[in-house]
């Protein structure tokens, strides 16, 4: 009936556990921080932080060796030139977005409102000065990389071979150029527009007349048209038109003219990441926009295989415009 | 019967056959001057807040002062009672006779209090900035940002549920005073100015004359001035099951045990009375216990606050980080809202949501397979009490013995015969052949009035019920099992003539014609107090063969009868007579008043001694708890030395281990001359306690390692328990009387008795034993100690993956990266995927022997220390923050931001306004594309999370062995494994995610970056507690073992 084994054990439960001593807060901050009998601090000791920190050392460093081995053997499968997922694999898609120059000020990020007065050289200079910065690549092939070196002068029928890019035409921008300052000063304003690159995406032309779709400005379709009868070709194009956003937008943004020509050429793609890529630009000169209020404006790219959605910014950019 | 409480008996009624040295012979006082006790009725107001004050020992005398001297103290009269004028001033002096409630925190403040307590300011605070920085989004930007709205509602969606499940599981306990108001009787019969009048109980008042009959509860606690036949049931008071008689006279010191008083809510159970009532309400003992029981402030529970001491560790950190990181975002010229989404970020990543709700459900789980093995858990966090439990006070009747009168020893034939008293009859046998035994049996069976109730024949012998005493009851059933059917034997043996038992004679005799068809004699039988029956015989039966009683005989009697009582066992002596034909010819009148029959010069047959015998699975229970470190001690209402003798029996005294007077015995030194710290083992009487003060208590509590308590007053075992409690142990008591409620409530854990426990008991416990065995403690015990190390585990597992969480934010605000993890994925993660492996790990078996190891130490054992949060938070987590950040840059690579390019580029990237940010490769991005690929590498690293949680579930299987010994048979734990795997895909790849969480499909390459850092965390844990197993003790365990 009596147990056996309880001699061995029953020796230690004498020792009930004592509740250790009751020190203020502020008496147990302290010997925290320096506890005088066991020389520790922030309860270590120096050995005791030592040991610690060494082991951590140890750890945090072989698990850095461990990151960095994941990262080369990661890299080892990326190549620079070429992205590891493409087109509908990769998350960017096929539907490319528009962008445009000159934007706000950096402080202003968030902003995509170009708001000068016309009469005033410094309050513009900004938006001169960022388009100059962005079309100094342009202007002088020898900044881009390769430097220029495998520039070829495309033309519809004169595609570029793979490695070859194309020269972008900057001659037929009039007005907008630097020397007559993109024609801010005549509170008349350029605004650059370019097709988002995506690796390897190629536009599907509206080079049939009969199929342009409805909701293209009834300007371009007849653009489309006249041009059909001169050069056929040329109408593997993106097509490209800014428009007022809402019904009084359009009355204030007045007559709009795409420079060089309505879209951009479509020997430019694909695009490849060849060295000295650059891409197409045309130029939105508004002429006579109401001043003294902000017209808001939408440009859109028209490819077949581009869908426009003005809340994510697919196939079209919005910026506001307001002249003082 | 209820041994434990025989506080009022022992010199009356059945125990009189005990033998005199079991009687206490020292005998406590109350000796405190008069009028105190009545100084404090007069300003009632002051009571209520002293608990001490009801701690203390009943301290009255009104059952030792005349009946003169107490009417003219309560100015009344025993033909007339009370005027009413009188009644109506001592009304408005004293209040109603009833029990006053407690005061309680109103149901709102409780309600605010789980409300707002813990995480959830936290979390408030989290939804609140929500609310904040969407209101001025919505003021100031068009098309503002849901998100926040949403992070808001749902922040406080997960406070409120989280509170009001906590409010729930809180007030589904604490109906003590309601139970003891269900006691309390609705009238009482009283004599006003000499008019009878029937009132309310609550009108009752000091000095009311009350009449009370069989089948009322007593309406105050009332001193008797008339009974007649007078009985009453005090179970309730004292858990005393057999009723004893009440009469005017005083008898004893003791309020308890003097004849003279009632007591208020007890029940009289057989003729009428006429008492003066001298205790009302609060004062009364009952209301005393209420009181205590009811206002005994218990504290929290080890486990609270062990939650508590790892909430602010949590919050302490998330302060912190919240608040350093809100000023490193202002310094690093933020705008202030960006700051207090960073802030928001840093507050849901820290929290782990889910965390409380997992504790609930693990200590749920716990309690459900208690509840199986017969412990059902009231309080949830009791759960684990149980196993922090370092200190038992058990109870003796129903939880270390059977509760259960049972012949254990027979002497007969000059030699002690063991009987069987285990519950299903497995123990030694013995010779029933002899003539000695045949003897003994016949008068056992005979002279016995006890029977069997009816309708029970499918049940074992022990197991039936049967009317009479308890010691009657133990004699039938052994009977029972030695001759069969005693109740013919009875009928063959007609009785004839029956004197029962008084407390003037000590015993009962009767006679009975012969089973002997052919023999016209009578027999006679006889069994009483051991030493007057052998007054009464002059031969003894030996070897089948008569005697002459000489004085060697009477010396082996003699030691018979020393060594059963010794045993603390209630003896009874045997005797017969065969009466001569010749003069009690068949149809003698026998008349029982006055006998004319010998009752004398009788033969002696043998002794029979009962004990209440220990449970079979105690002994073994015992021992566990002593290999488990747990010291068990035992209060009891009994005899010191019926509680030494059980505690020897199952081994809480252990074998060779001596008390002081043992001590002294044994080397014949008187007692005081004893070095106490020489005996292991103490027995203390109940009247050496009361005059212990604390410090000598402590002595005692510390220096003994086996203690029996015995004949302890209810407020005694309330002081040890304290006594306990103050040496810093966890105690857990068990009782099942009323008058155990206090000590139950003040223990850390009280266990009430499921079978024979009051009312009151059971609402006064945290934890119920619904066999009533003392063995299902242990099965409690190792739950307990169990669901610790599995919180331990879950909680490793829970935190581990706030690294993850945390890291992206402080990355976006340091490196000016895209934001790798939002707010909306660590929730699927915290409520999500992390939900049910953490639930899981309440499965996990026992990694060792749990019951072989010593209890936890409260002060330093820590749910949550700081080896935990540096395992989880500096090693773990941090190889999981390099898992997602792995894949966080791989799935950006692959799409074309490398990572170079992505430092840096925050505001460009987080801009509307930018509709073509140029990649590594020259590709323009629109914002919608980038959120995109941004949502998508939220959804990557929340992935890889539950990936490298995979491996973290495995290993915090275990803390000290490796996988390979503990195995995968947790099946609730590898379903975890599938279910996160699976909710995790569903969030991924459900359509309709995008819109709704912002979760995008992945790559199945990109589920993949992770693995190697998940088998890294595997392999490093494991080697860890290689490391660990090969050196116990060492540096690395120090550091590192949680």
């Amino acid at each position: 009936m009596t147990m056996k084994d309880t001699k061995h054990v029953n020796t230690e439960s004498t020792n009930l556990y004592e509740r250790p001593p009751s020190l203020s807060t502020g008496q147990s901050i302290k010997t925290f921080l320096y506890n005088r009998t066991t020389g520790a601090v922030m309860g270590r000791t120096a050995s005791s932080w030592g040991k610690i920190g060494l082991f951590y050392l140890i750890f945090y460093g072989v698990l850095a060796a461990l990151v960095a081995i994941c990262f080369w053997v990661f890299f080892q499968t990326l190549d620079p030139r070429i992205p590891t997922w493409q087109l509908d694999r990769s998350i960017i898609g096929t539907n490319p977005g528009l962008g445009f120059r000159p934007m706000p000020p950096s402080e202003n990020v968030e902003s995509t409102l170009i708001w000068y007065k016309g009469t005033d050289r410094s309050n513009y200079a900004h938006w001169v000065d960022s388009l100059e910065q962005f079309l100094e690549v342009y202007r002088k092939p020898g900044l881009t990389p390769g430097r220029g070196a495998n520039i070829h002068n495309c033309d519809f029928d004169q595609l570029p071979s793979p490695g070859q890019v194309c020269d972008v035409d900057i001659k037929n921008w009039d007005p907008c150029t630097k020397e007559n300052n993109y024609n801010y000063h005549k509170s008349a304003p350029c605004v650059f527009l370019k097709l988002n690159k995506i690796y390897g995406w190629r536009p599907d032309y509206y080079n049939d007349t009969k199929s342009l779709p409805e909701k293209m400005p009834r300007d371009l379709k007849e653009h489309i048209v006249d041009l059909e009868k001169k050069n056929a070709l040329e109408l593997n194009t993106i097509w490209v038109s800014c428009e007022g956003e809402n019904p009084a937008d359009m009355e204030n943004i007045g007559p709009v003219k795409v420079l060089p020509r309505r879209g951009f050429p479509g020997y430019f793609y694909p695009f490849e990441n060849s060295e000295g890529y650059l891409s197409p630009l045309v130029a939105i000169h508004f002429e006579r926009p109401r001043t003294g209020i902000l017209i808001n404006v939408e440009c859109k790219a028209w490819a077949r295989n581009i869908k426009h959605d003005r809340v994510s910014g697919m196939g079209a950019v919005h910026f506001e415009l307001m002249i003082d | 019967m209820a041994s434990k409480g025989r506080l009022a008996v022992e010199e009356h009624g059945r125990s009189d056959s005990y033998r005199v040295a079991t009687l206490p012979n020292v005998r406590d006082d109350n000796k405190t001057a008069d009028g105190m006790y009545k100084s404090r009725r007069k300003n009632p107001k002051r009571k209520g807040d002293n608990l001490d004050d009801l701690k203390q020992e009943l301290d009255i005398d009104f059952h030792k002062i005349t009946p003169e001297e107490l009417y003219q103290r309560f100015s009344t009269h025993p033909e007339n009672g009370l005027s009413h004028a009188k009644a109506k001033e001592n009304l408005e002096r004293d209040g109603p006779n009833a029990l006053t409630p407690p005061k309680q925190t109103p149901e709102w403040v409780k309600f605010c209090k789980n409300l707002f307590g813990g995480f959830a300011l936290l979390l408030w605070i989290g939804a609140f900035l929500c609310f904040i920085a969407y209101s001025i989004q919505a003021s100031t930007v068009e098309d503002p940002n849901d998100d926040n709205l949403y992070l808001g509602i749902v922040l406080a969606a997960v406070v409120i549920v989280t509170g009001i499940f906590s409010y729930y599981q809180e007030s589904k306990s604490s109906k003590i005073m309601e139970s003891f108001k269900n006691m309390v009787p609705q009238f009482a019969t009283v004599l006003r100015e000499g008019e009878k009048l029937t009132l309310r109980a609550e009108d009752l008042v000091l000095g009311d004359v009350v009449e009370v009959k069989f089948g009322d509860r007593i309406p105050a606690d009332i001193r008797i001035i008339e009974s007649r036949g007078f009985k009453v049931d005090n179970s309730s008071l004292t858990g005393e099951s057999e009723p004893q008689s009440r009469s005017p006279e005083f008898t004893n010191e003791n309020p308890l045990e003097t004849k003279n008083l009632a007591f208020f809510s007890t029940n009289a159970v057989e003729g009428t009375a006429k008492g003066v009532v001298i205790c009302c309400g609060d004062q009364t003992v009952m209301g005393r216990i209420a009181g205590l029981a009811s206002g005994l402030d218990t504290g929290e529970t080890p486990i609270a606050k062990e939650i508590h001491h790892f909430i602010h560790l949590i919050t302490g950190v998330a302060v912190f980080l919240g608040v350093t990181f809100f000023v490193i975002a202002f310094i690093l010229g933020y705008h202030w809202l960006d700051a207090v989404i960073f802030l928001i970020g840093i507050i849901v990543a820290n929290v782990p949501e889910g965390l409380l709700a997992t504790v609930t459900v693990c200590l749920t789980l716990t309690a459900k397979r208690m509840a199986s093995k017969n412990c059902l858990v009231k309080n949830l966090e009791a759960v684990e009490t149980l196993g922090s439990t370092s200190t038992i006070c058990s109870d003796k009747t129903g939880t270390l013995t059977q509760n259960r009168m049972t012949v254990a020893h027979m002497w007969f034939d000059n030699q002690i015969i063991e009987a069987d008293t285990t519950e299903d009859q497995s123990g030694v046998q013995y010779d029933r052949t002899s003539p000695g035994f045949k003897a003994l049996a016949k008068i056992a069976a005979l002279c016995n009035r006890a029977e069997f109730k009816g309708g029970q024949d499918n049940l074992s012998i022990l197991k039936k019920e049967v009317n009479g005493d308890a010691s009657e009851a133990a004699l039938l059933k052994c009977m029972e099992l030695a001759l069969g059917d005693v109740m013919g034997v009875r009928k063959r043996n007609k009785k004839v003539c029956e004197i029962p038992f008084n407390s003037t004679n000590k015993y009962q005799v009767s006679i009975h014609e012969s089973d002997d068809p052919n023999d016209p004699r009578h027999l006679l039988v006889m069994k009483g107090a051991p030493e007057r029956i052998l007054d009464r015989c002059s031969t003894i039966f030996i070897g089948g063969k008569e005697k002459v009683l000489d004085e060697e005989m009477k010396e082996a009697f003699n030691n018979a009868y020393l060594e059963l009582g010794g045993l603390g066992e209630r003896v009874l002596g045997f005797c017969d007579f065969v009466l001569p034909s010749d003069k009690f010819p068949l149809g003698y009148k026998f008349n029982c008043d006055d006998p004319n029959f010998p009752v004398e010069g009788l033969r002696f047959v043998g002794l029979m001694s009962m004990i209440d015998p220990p449970r079979a699975a105690v002994p073994d229970a015992v021992a566990k708890c002593r290999s488990a470190g747990i010291k068990v001690i035992m209060v009891t209402g009994d005899h010191p030395i019926t509680a030494k003798a059980i505690a020897k029996s199952v081994g809480i005294i252990s074998e060779g281990n001596e008390t002081v007077e043992d001590i002294a015995q044994r080397l014949n030194i008187p007692v005081a001359e004893v070095n106490p710290r020489e005996a292991k083992a103490a027995v203390i009487h109940g009247s050496e306690l009361r005059e212990l003060d604390s410090d000598h208590l402590d002595e005692i509590l510390r220096y003994h390692t086996e203690i029996v308590f015995a004949r302890t007053s209810p407020q005694q075992k309330l002081i040890i328990v304290e006594g306990c409690q103050r040496m810093g142990a966890i105690v857990a008591v068990t009782g099942d009387g009323v008058n155990d409620s206090p000590a139950l409530k003040k223990a850390d854990i009280g266990v009430a008795m499921g079978i024979a426990g009051s009312d009151v008991s059971k609402q006064a416990a945290d934890m119920i034993l619904l066999d009533d065995n003392f063995a299902s403690i242990v099965t409690g015990v190792e739950e307990g100690r169990l669901i610790f190390d599995n919180l331990k585990k879950s909680i490793a597992y829970t935190l581990t993956s706030n690294i993850p969480e945390i890291s992206p934010f402080l990355a976006f605000i340091l490196c000016d990266i895209p934001l790798p993890l939002g707010t909306v994925t660590i929730l699927c993660i915290d409520l999500g995927t992390d939900m049910v492996p953490a639930i899981s790990l309440a499965y996990e078996e026992a990694e060792s022997d749990i019951m072989k190891r010593q209890p936890r130490n409260p002060f330093t054992d820590k749910l949550v220390n700081e080896r935990l949060i540096s395992m989880a938070y500096g090693q773990i987590g941090m190889i999981q923050a390099a898992a997602g950040f792995f894949v966080y840059f791989v799935i950006m690579a692959e799409n074309g931001f490398l990572p170079t390019k992505l430092f840096g580029i925050r505001k460009q990237w987080d801009s509307k306004a930018i509709n073509d940010l140029t990649d590594s490769y020259g590709q323009e991005w629109t914002f919608r594309d980038r959120k995109t690929l941004e949502f998508t590498c939220h959804t990557a690293f929340f992935v890889s999370i539950v990936i490298v949680q995979w491996a973290d579930l495995i290993v915090c299987k275990t803390r000290r062995n490796s996988i390979i010994h503990q195995g995968m048979r947790n099946w609730a734990l590898n379903f975890g494994l599938v279910f996160e795997t699976a909710l995790a895909a569903f969030l991924s790849y459900t359509p309709g995610m995008d819109k709704g969480l912002r979760m995008f499909p992945l790559k199945f390459v990109w589920w993949l970056p992770a693995i190697p850092f998940m088998i890294s965390i595997f392999v490093y844990d494991e080697v860890r507690r290689f490391y660990l197993r090969r050196n116990p003790g060492g540096w690395l365990e120090q550091e590192t073992y949680y």
